[in-house]
């Protein structure tokens, strides 16, 4: 089985994914959502909240699992995608679009030099 | 330690051996890490006794008890259990040491615990009860610590009415301590939450009050939307301590703006029973992922067939372990049970004529005990519940004291004050009590 992994992207090992620039979005990989199977819950922070590198910012809850997701930069919360409150299915449908989760505004634009990149990404979930 | 087999743990030595032997261990002590501080070296020197024996020392014992007809409350409360909810609880597949929640083979189990939830959502007008917890001590406790999970700002203090029962205070405390929450206490107006004061304690420390209704005095109280819109205006939430019966008589919690409803459950469908409870926990669908215990859910096979399954376990310790909502995984599903047959069996009127008659003999009794010279009742000038304050003029515990010896037993609450309890279980007796009253006061 393959899966989508965008060449834009950059990703942690705990597959979430995050854009890149001074303000990016996260979410979770093709990957994870298949693996997790049908989503029926998501839990995030609010916008002002910081998140950090090190840390969960939320929690991504399935039919069979109940996962930590951890932010791949640091930084301060600037958007949240409600949609995915009322539509976690959102997350498996589209994990790259409109299953997006929080936007934040970096703080340390260094810690991206931390990710994979799309190849290296792929190598780790072969 | 046992070893050598016996009928409860079936290992003989060489079946001991063989384990450590595959695990690598040289003997069992190994498999336990017991602190040399707490571990216990010496006998237990209890003395082993056929059953016979045992049956006829405990009758000797609880020959020893007084005889007493009671009118205690404070907490626990007796109502007539029909004999039919004992026949049908004790069917064999009801009465099991474990509870029951694998649905291919325990449909009829988690129907009942389905409609003792549905019941309890029905009285309090919330949308999600739990299918119990251990009491309503427990309960309260869980209702503190849900309260600090759901708040987004800081805020450390549980405020809860100077009326409250030590017992339910320790728990609560207990609770609280470890989560880094504290307990402190709002004063209280002629037996009813003193609405002014609330306020003026009111901070954005406070995470939760806790309103009990009826209080444990048996006050009755009125006017508590206020307590609601004091406790939105500073995002506390409104926890309200509460009993079936009194919620069929009662202003339904939701609509004062409660946000969890807890307390004993256990008034229907169990005799008084030495602190045995039924945490009841009802709170709002939007807390529905904060909720703590077990929850029962009904939902359609694949068949089309209505369905009942435990649901959103993820919320539980046994799949999230640290991140679980409470680290009680079981309940008392089984005396959910009982009270559940013993609300259906009441049905909806029969269970607003237990409550009216709670607030009729309380209103007669104190009326009666009032009219004799040297006491003076109600002591607060509410409605009352079941129970209600009887001032003394010669020091109460004499009075009781007194009492015990006319064969009544009635709580000393202080220096003055005696606590008096009639349900249905007692009422016939209350011409005899007020004699007795009346006796005791000469």
């Amino acid at each position: 089985m393959s899966f989508e992994i965008p060449d834009d992207l950059r990703y942690r090992e705990t597959h979430e994914w995050t854009t890149t620039g001074d303000t990016v979005r996260f979410g979770i990989s093709d990957f994870a959502q298949d693996e997790l199977g049908d989503i029926v819950f998501v839990e995030l922070p609010d916008v002002g909240d910081t998140v950090e590198q090190t840390g969960e910012f939320g929690v991504v809850e399935s039919i069979k699992a109940v996962s930590d997701i951890y932010a791949p930069v640091s930084g301060e919360v600037t958007a949240v995608n409600d949609a995915v409150f009322d539509k976690p299915e959102l997350v498996n449908e589209d994990p790259y679009g409109d299953g997006w989760l929080i936007e934040i505004e970096v703080s340390d634009e260094g810690e991206f030099d931390d990710l994979l990149d799309a190849d290296e990404y792929e190598a780790q979930i072969e | 330690m046992t070893t050598g087999g016996t009928p409860f743990a079936p290992h003989t030595d060489a079946d001991v051996e063989a384990m450590l032997e595959e695990i690598g261990a040289g003997d069992e002590s190994e498999l336990f890490d017991i602190p040399e501080e707490v571990a216990f070296e010496g006998k237990l020197d209890i003395e082993a006794r056929d059953e016979p024996a045992v049956k006829s020392d405990v009758s000797r014992m609880f020959a020893r008890n007084d005889d007493l007809t009671e009118f205690l409350g404070r907490g626990h409360y007796s109502h007539y259990v029909p004999s039919l909810v004992d026949h049908l609880s004790m069917r064999a597949e009801f009465l099991t040491s474990y509870t029951q929640y694998q649905p291919e083979i325990t449909q009829g189990f988690l129907q009942v615990l389905f409609e003792y939830q549905s019941m309890i959502v029905e009285l309090t007008g919330l949308e999600v009860a739990n299918c119990s917890m251990y009491d309503g001590a427990s309960a309260l406790g869980e209702a503190a610590t849900l309260a600090s999970r759901l708040r987004r700002v800081s805020g450390d203090t549980m405020l809860v009415p100077t009326h409250l029962r030590d017992g339910k205070q320790s728990v609560l405390e207990n609770y609280c301590d470890g989560a880094g929450l504290v307990v402190e206490t709002y004063s209280m107006d002629d037996g009813a939450v003193d609405v002014g004061a609330l306020e003026d304690r009111m901070d954005d420390d406070v995470v939760a009050v806790y309103v009990e209704n009826p209080t444990v005095r048996g006050v009755i109280q009125e006017e508590l939307g206020a307590v609601g819109n004091l406790a939105d205006e500073h995002d506390a939430l409104f926890v309200y301590g509460t009993d079936p019966v009194a919620l069929a008589l009662l202003e339904q919690p939701a609509e004062l703006g409660v946000d969890v409803v807890v307390g004993e459950a256990d008034t229907l469908g169990l005799p008084t029973s030495f602190g045995m409870g039924l945490g009841l926990f009802a709170t709002k669908e939007e807390y529905l992922r904060q909720v703590p215990g077990r929850l029962v859910g009904a939902s359609d096979d694949d068949a089309g067939n209505r369905a009942y399954t435990l649901t959103l376990q993820t919320r539980e310790q046994h799949i999230r372990k640290e991140r679980a909502t409470s680290n009680i995984c079981t309940n008392q599903a089984w005396v959910a049970l009982r009270t559940a047959m013993h609300a259906a069996l009441l049905g909806p009127t029969g269970l607003v004529d237990l409550a009216t008659d709670a607030v009729e003999n309380a209103s007669e009794l104190s009326g009666r005990i009032d009219e004799l010279s040297g006491f003076r009742a109600p002591v607060h000038d509410r409605h009352h519940f079941r129970e209600f304050l009887v001032r003394s003029d010669q020091p109460a515990a004499a009075i009781a004291g007194d009492l015990e010896t006319e064969g009544y037993a009635v709580h000393v609450v202080d220096d003055h004050l005696l606590q008096v309890c009639v349900t249905d279980t007692n009422e016939a007796a209350m011409d005899d009590l007020v004699a007795a009253f009346e006796e005791v006061a000469r």
